[in-house]
Order: C-alpha cells, then sequence, then structure tokens
C-alpha cells in the first residue's frame, strides 16, 4: 500500500475488513445515540454500563479526592460513577436578537439537568455530588454546549431514588449539608432579556453634567428583577431556596441612524437548589484558628471556583 | 457519626426520592456560599432574599489645571453618589423583605462598553433576619444594618462581641499635579522626594478616610472594621486617581466584652503543603 492510498481511499483487502467493521460499530453506535436523545433517555449501552456499577459488578469510577473518600465512607455514602449530561443547544434567531440566546440558557441546563439525572436513576443512585458545569468554547455560531458531570453517590441502607439529588457541591460539603438537614436539590435557572427603544431624553451626551440615568437604570433593574423572579420560579419547582449563585448580566447599546440607540440588558443568574426547613440549627462546635506557617497556608488560599460556564464574562467588571 | 443515622430524618426522606410538600413562603435565594451559609445560621440568622440595588450614572466632566493638586469635586460627588444611589435602594430592597440587616455586600463599577462616561453601580448582599426574631440587630434608626462582611467574618465579628451597623465609605478624585519643566530640569539626575506626588497621594487618601470616619460616626459606631483603602482609575486622565475607603462600621452588641470573655483562636501550623 503506498502512502498516498491514505487519500485516494484505496485500500488493501485485509486493513478494509477491519475498517468497515469499525465504521459499522461506530455508525450503530451514532444510530443508538440519535435515537435515545430524540427519546430523551440513555442510549442501552450507557443503561447498561452503569446498571453494572450499580450492582457492583465493575469498578466504581469517582471525582473525590481521597479525603473525600474517606469523609462519603465514614458517612455512609458509596462512589458509584462519573455521570454527565450534555445538550449542545443552538439558539433560535429572533427580530429582537438576544431573547432566545439568553432564554435557550435557561433550556440548555434544564436539558443537561435532566439528562444527568436520567444517567443516575440508571444506577441507582441517591444523588450525585461534585456537579460541575460546563462549557467547551468552540464558538460554533449561534449555539454552545450545556454539560453537567458529578458522581453518583448511593447512601448505605437507602433504596434507590426515582428522583435523585443534583447537588453542584463537592461530596465534603455535601456530607457537611446533608448532617446539617440542608440537602443540595439540583440547580436553578433564571433568565430575562429585554429592549429599551426610543430613550430620546436622557441620552448621555458631552455637556451632561453628573446625572443618573434613571430610564436606562429602571430598565435595567427590571431585567435583572425578572431574572431573579424567575430564579426563585425554578427553584420553588424544585421544592427549595437558592444558594451559591453566580450570575452574568450585559447591557448593550445598539447604534442606529439618526435615532437613538436600542438598549439590550440580559440577565442569566444560576445557583444551587437547597432544600432546609427555616430555623435548622447547625451542629457542632466552630473552633477558630490561626495558621503560624509563613506564606501560602493550605488553610488559607481559596477554594477555586465551581462554575466554569460563565467565569470568564466578568473581564470589565472591577471591585469597587 | 460514622453512620447514616447522623442525617437528620427529613434530609433522608428526600435522599430516598420523596418529595416534600415545598417550604411555602421560606424559600430565599442567596449567593452565600455553603459555608457562609452555615456560618451565619450558626450566628443564628436565616437568610430571605437577595438584594440588589443598582445605578446607571453619567459622569460629569471637570478641568483641572496642568499643575495644580486638587480634588475633583464633581467626580468625587459623582462617585459617591452613584455608589449612595446603588446602595439605598439595595436598603429598600431590604427592608421590604424585613430585613434586619445585609451581609455580603459587594460594591462593583462596571464600566459600559458603549459610553466611557456612563458607570453602573451595583451593590449586592443578602437580607438576613435574626431566627428567633430579635430586634436588637438592627442597624441606625431601626433600618436593616448593611456589611461588607463576609458570612465567616459576620459569625467572628459577633463572637468578639461586635454587631455591624452600616457599610460606610469615602471618596475623593483627585487629580496630581504635572511637574514644571523647570522642576524637572532642576532634579535632573538627583535623587529627591517628588514632594508635589507625595503630597497629592497623602491628601486624597486623607480626605477620603475623613470621610468614611464622619459616616461612621454619624451612624453611632464605635469603630470601623475591615476598612479597605483602594486607589482606582476608571478610565480617566492618568493623572486622576480615586481614593476609596469602604469598611463596616461596628458597635458592641451590649457592652464592651471583657478580654477574657472572647475564646483565643487555637494556633496552628499547617504542615499539608
Amino acid at each position: 500500500m503506498s502512502w498516498l492510498d491514505k487519500f485516494t481511499g484505496a485500500k488493501s483487502p485485509p486493513a478494509a475488513s477491519e475498517g468497515d467493521r469499525a465504521q459499522e460499530a461506530a455508525s450503530a453506535r451514532g444510530a443508538q445515540w440519535e435515537s435515545a436523545l430524540k427519546a430523551d433517555r440513555p442510549p442501552d449501552f450507557v443503561i447498561d454500563r452503569l446498571r453494572a456499577v450499580g450492582s457492583g459488578k465493575t469498578p466504581w469510577v469517582a471525582t473525590m479526592t481521597p479525603v473525600e473518600l474517606h469523609l462519603a465512607r465514614s458517612h455512609g455514602l458509596r462512589p458509584l460513577s462519573t455521570v454527565s449530561g450534555t445538550c449542545w443547544y443552538r439558539f433560535g434567531w429572533s427580530l429582537t436578537e438576544g431573547r432566545k440566546w439568553t432564554e435557550g440558557h435557561a433550556a440548555g441546563w434544564a436539558a443537561a439537568l435532566d439528562r444527568i439525572r436520567q444517567e443516575a436513576i440508571a444506577a441507582g443512585a441517591n444523588a450525585v455530588v461534585d456537579v460541575q458545569m460546563r462549557t467547551i468554547r468552540q464558538g460554533l455560531g449561534d449555539s454552545m454546549d450545556f454539560t453537567l458531570v458529578g458522581t453518583a453517590v448511593k447512601i448505605e441502607g437507602l433504596p434507590p431514588s426515582p428522583d435523585p439529588v443534583i447537588a453542584t457541591v463537592p461530596a465534603l460539603e455535601f456530607v457537611r449539608l446533608v448532617e446539617s438537614g440542608i440537602v443540595p436539590v439540583g440547580l436553578a435557572v433564571g433568565a430575562s432579556f429585554d429592549t429599551l427603544d426610543g430613550l430620546y431624553f436622557q441620552q448621555p451626551n458631552v455637556f451632561m453634567g453628573n446625572l443618573p440615568l434613571t430610564t436606562l437604570g429602571q430598565f435595567w433593574e427590571r431585567v435583572r428583577r425578572n431574572a431573579h423572579a424567575r430564579l426563585r420560579e425554578s427553584a420553588a419547582a424544585q421544592g427549595g431556596s437558592v444558594l451559591a449563585h453566580v450570575q452574568f448580566g450585559q447591557l448593550l447599546a445598539r447604534e442606529r441612524d439618526k435615532q437613538p440607540p436600542i438598549y439590550l440588558g440580559r440577565h442569566i443568574v444560576i445557583g444551587t437548589v437547597v432544600d432546609t426547613p427555616a430555623g435548622e440549627g447547625v451542629k457542632g462546635d466552630i473552633h477558630t484558628v490561626v495558621d503560624m506557617r509563613d506564606g501560602a497556608s493550605p488553610l488559607t488560599m481559596g477554594t477555586p471556583s465551581r462554575h466554569s460556564a460563565y467565569g470568564e464574562f466578568h473581564e470589565h467588571e472591577g471591585a469597587i | 457519626m460514622a453512620d447514616a443515622a447522623a442525617i437528620p430524618e427529613h434530609a433522608l426522606e428526600r435522599l430516598k426520592g420523596l418529595r416534600g410538600e415545598g417550604r411555602p413562603g421560606g424559600i430565599f435565594t442567596s449567593d452565600f456560599s455553603v459555608n457562609e451559609f452555615l456560618l451565619v445560621r450558626k450566628a443564628g440568622f436565616e437568610p430571605i432574599g437577595l438584594c440588589v440595588g443598582s445605578c446607571i450614572y453619567h459622569l460629569g466632566f471637570q478641568m483641572a489645571g496642568w499643575t495644580a493638586s486638587q480634588e475633583m469635586t464633581v467626580l468625587s460627588q459623582a462617585m459617591y453618589e452613584a455608589r449612595e444611589l446603588a446602595m439605598s435602594r439595595m436598603r429598600s430592597e431590604a427592608s421590604d423583605m424585613g430585613a434586619d440587616g445585609v451581609v455580603g455586600v459587594r460594591l462593583t463599577v462596571k464600566r459600559m462598553e458603549w459610553d466611557s462616561k456612563v458607570l453602573e453601580f451595583v451593590a449586592i448582599g443578602t437580607g438576613i433576619v435574626h431566627a428567633k426574631g430579635h430586634q436588637g440587630f438592627k442597624g441606625p434608626a431601626g433600618q436593616a444594618f448593611t456589611s461588607d462582611l463576609s458570612g465567616q467574618d459576620f459569625w467572628t465579628l459577633l463572637h468578639a462581641g461586635y454587631r455591624p451597623l452600616e457599610l460606610v465609605m469615602g471618596s475623593c478624585v483627585y487629580h496630581v499635579a504635572h511637574q514644571s519643566v523647570m522642576k524637572g530640569l532642576a532634579n535632573t539626575g538627583r535623587n529627591v522626594e517628588l514632594t508635589n506626588f507625595s503630597q497629592a497621594l497623602y491628601d486624597a487618601r486623607e480626605i477620603a478616610m475623613e470621610r468614611m470616619q464622619q459616616e461612621a460616626a454619624q451612624a453611632g459606631a464605635e469603630g470601623v472594621v475591615g476598612v479597605d483603602l483602594h486607589e482606582g482609575s476608571h478610565n480617566w486622565a492618568p493623572h486622576i486617581i480615586e481614593f476609596f475607603a469602604v469598611g463596616t462600621a461596628v458597635i458592641p452588641i451590649t457592652t464592651e466584652l471583657d478580654a477574657d470573655a472572647i475564646p483565643d483562636p487555637m494556633l496552628v501550623l499547617s504542615v499539608n503543603s
């Protein structure tokens, strides 16, 4: 076989049958994925793998660190498998460009959340911990992937749950929360988009002195309030409150000829939903410690952000 | 705590997949981290909701003499008024919710890409209430207190015998004089202090701090904790600097605690590097 054959597609007979088999297997897998995504459930081979892990036939897989494994095991948690949910979502086109983009974020995360939950059910889990929101920035036109990855766990002595909780906190924090009667149950998303047209007055100009731009300010406040209202609705639907927000907001001005610009505002808030009765106490004493180490101390190093999906949007924002 | 029995009953129920009837009226949203939430609860408070206030502000214009070290009063006022508007809107959201106070307040300034004279000021924090309805934690004049302390720092502050009153701030935008050409020539090759620069920085910082202290005195505070003295330029000419002082005004909870009554932190040496 000459090196040129690689490009012309000419193959020698034995390689051809091997290649064909691989190709067949790949397309069969592809077809399974396609029908599974259409039917809104994981493909059979994923379910089989998760069931095998769930019944202890194959080794468990966990994103936990050894410390987390130690704490999880001492509290009766058993890791099962890494589970994930992905939805690559293309934003539709709308007259007021941006509305579909903004609202698509809520839809994209909701789909990913549903998929990771189905995988957890297949593994016979009670909870998924250490769930991280991720996205690959490929910039493929008007689309974005919404991915959730986490570790499915079961709690000794409990039957598999038909509705496993999706906890966006690491195993270490999950145990601490559950002990205090706080159950992280899922993700809540609130997204809002609006436009402001015809702002003839209060159009910023060079002769203007110090002045709060109230019309624009109220418009922007309304966008944000709507996003937060939707966040609360989304949390209430899951029976909980929201902790640990990440938020992303943009107020843009689109210039037009001989007219004031149109202002576009969008705001997305995402947080962890926790289910807890009001006034539940926190057990145990808290001791204050001072680390006597100079330089970087493991006690004073910050924990990295849990969600990478919206991190880079804050580049123009400064502290005070 | 080595078994699942340490988990409260209602948490176990949820992990079995049984959903409760929800918690009507008991839903809050907060940007607290897990640890902050636990410590605020430990301190005897419950979050009730996120409080946000914002203000989109157009900054006026002011000329400064090339060789004059002076405060840019127009900009000082703008920066202060805009923050104060954002803060007061946040406070009114808090009192609408019936909060005793707002902790974890963050003030941010965002530049708008489409107009360099327009800045967005945001004040954001979590409204909290005392879990047993104690009314003694409110701020000045029965209003909600405000504080930029995190949930962790809030717990620690209460244990030191203080309670937060108000987030206090002072701002001073200052034009630092350019050196005259003659002075520059005279200094060529010599080690000298640039006294006009020293004096300008000193003065601006001093003004910002005085203003913050003045606010604390008005709030009836005993002191100001966690002060951050911040220098920044919001896309202004290179010789214009804002000095911004911000901190939490505090007062003893009842009377000042005896030093013996405050638990010492444990000294540890972490060896896992």
